[in-house]
């Protein structure tokens, strides 16, 4: 089986510690959790994050228990997390340069 | 856990852990010959760049500040300083005339004065044979760890690198502190997303402020290219092994910077002041430019903390490396040192981290590491902060 790491309590993406296939459950372990199951949605890539939970999209995505970026579209539990449903908060100047003249940016 | 190494006592106080003749160029029309010199003559340690020469006032300022401090270096026992013509502000003499106050030999050569290329390759390689039969009769000595700087870095970072290697750095750089040494970390860009870490870990406001200060102004400056800084940071490598955004590599960064207070925070290759503690330095995620501004503030050795395997070097600060992920250790074991990975099969943060120090340690001692049996020196790059003009 599979296993997974939860840093904190309040984080919605799990660790896993090498790679996990679709349909496999893993075992989520850590100071944030002990012994949760979860089923993989997907093939997950070593070491990549899987969700613990439904995310919605917009929601921030928690790992350490703070911010790592939020989600740009729903992401059911069990799904792999990564640059293709996750963009950062920080060092965005793309979307300071596509804001509307006279916003805030 | 011994709490002492040898190394050479400098007469300023410093201790080196190395005793080499640096020959260092002032400008890049100097760097040749600093190679040829280096390349013939044991024990010489070359350092080259490719600054020194039309630079706005605080880009060569900054030249100069970080080619003054790798000559003050202790592991430096004596300088050889080469330039070809002369840049007022970062000439040889200027920067012989700054490393000198420490007390170490240094020698400048000027390749015009000289008369050329060869004749100036002549006496820089007869300086070379000179000062080191000069320092190499220094034995080494019994010396507390609480001399020790101990520079921190991270680079081709995957989620291992959060989850051990780094906590094993942490963890050591904790223990230094204890007996009285100092830790200097850095890479602003990868402080973003880790504020409120960081502000619990200062000794006072004031220093945080700092550190937020510089953490803003390095994302300013990037937010002025209006791109995304995915792909650059984290860089390819580090999505390829599995972390997403800069916040998150921010926080698996932090982990390598241990439980200590912060007791301060200083610019780029600026030296650090005498208190024990967490030195935080203002530099790029650059790992080669990273880890030169460390170098220059007088750190004796690094640990560079690495997921995916690297192969940086610094030519002066002592480099090892340590990763936690095992198949980058069977791949890449030529230039790494220690492997943490079976922490993730129930070793234990003070297991790993024991033998992280005691390598260290004996790195300081004199042992070699495999970097330096390769003599690979890739890893000397200045930070700039403007264009060339």
């Amino acid at each position: 089986m599979a296993k997974a790491l939860v840093l904190d309590d309040r984080d919605n993406v799990a660790n896993l510690i090498g790679p996990g296939s679709r349909g496999e459950l893993v075992t989520c372990d850590g100071p944030g959790q002990r012994n949760e199951r979860l089923e993989l949605r997907e093939d997950i890539p070593p070491n990549h994050k899987c969700a613990r939970r439904n995310i919605r999209r917009g929601e921030p995505v928690i790992k350490y228990g703070l911010c790592i970026g939020k989600a740009v579209c729903d992401i059911p539990a069990g799904a792999h997390v990564h640059v293709h449903n996750v963009e950062s908060n920080r060092g965005r100047g793309d979307l300071m340069t596509k804001a509307p003249a006279g916003e805030p940016t | 856990m011994r709490d002492y190494f040898y190394g050479y006592v400098r007469s300023d106080g410093q201790v080196g852990i190395r005793n080499h003749v640096l020959v260092l160029s002032g400008t890049l029309y100097a760097n040749s010959l600093c190679e040829r010199v280096a390349a013939c003559c044991d024990n010489c340690i070359p350092i080259v760049h490719p600054l020194g020469r039309c630079q706005i006032a605080p880009d060569l300022a900054q030249t100069f500040r970080t080619l003054v401090g790798h000559g003050l270096n202790p592991n430096a026992g004596a300088v050889i300083v080469v330039d070809h013509f002369k840049e007022a502000g970062c000439t040889a003499d200027e920067i012989a005339h700054r490393i000198a106050r420490s007390g170490k030999p240094v020698e400048v050569v000027n390749i015009r004065r000289e008369g050329g290329a060869v004749a100036a390759t002549a006496r820089a390689m007869r300086l070379a044979v000179e000062l080191n039969r000069r320092i190499t009769g220094q034995q080494r000595e019994k010396v507390p760890v609480s001399k020790l700087i101990f520079g921190i870095n991270c680079g081709t970072s995957d989620v291992t690198s959060g989850l051990s290697s780094n906590r094993c750095v942490g963890w050591v750089s904790d223990r230094i502190i204890e007996r009285g040494g100092r830790s200097i970390v850095a890479e602003t860009t990868e402080m973003m997303g880790g504020e409120d870490i960081i502000r619990a870990k200062c000794k006072s406001p004031a220093i945080a402020e700092k550190i937020l200060g510089m953490i803003e102004r390095n994302e300013k400056r990037i937010l002025a290219f209006g791109v995304d800084l995915r792909g650059s940071q984290p860089t390819g490598d580090n999505i390829e092994g599995g972390l997403s955004t800069i916040e998150e590599k921010a926080l698996g960064a932090i982990q390598k910077w241990g439980s200590k207070p912060i007791v301060g925070a200083v610019g780029y290759a600026e030296p650090i002041g005498p208190e024990s503690g967490v030195w935080v330095m203002d530099t790029p995620g650059h790992g080669g430019e990273s880890i030169t501004g460390i170098a220059a503030a007088g750190a004796h050795v690094m640990a560079f903390s690495t997921g995916g395997g690297h192969t940086i070097n610094h030519p002066l600060m002592i480099t090892m490396r340590v990763t936690g992920n095992r198949d980058s250790w069977r791949l890449m074991q030529d230039t790494m040192e220690v492997d943490v990975s079976d922490m993730f099969d129930g070793a234990s943060l003070e297991q790993a981290g024991e033998r992280l120090y005691n390598e260290i340690l004996e790195i300081c001692d004199g042992k070699v590491t495999k970097a330096e049996a390769l003599r690979e020196w890739n890893a000397f790059a200045i930070t700039r902060c403007g264009p060339s003009v």
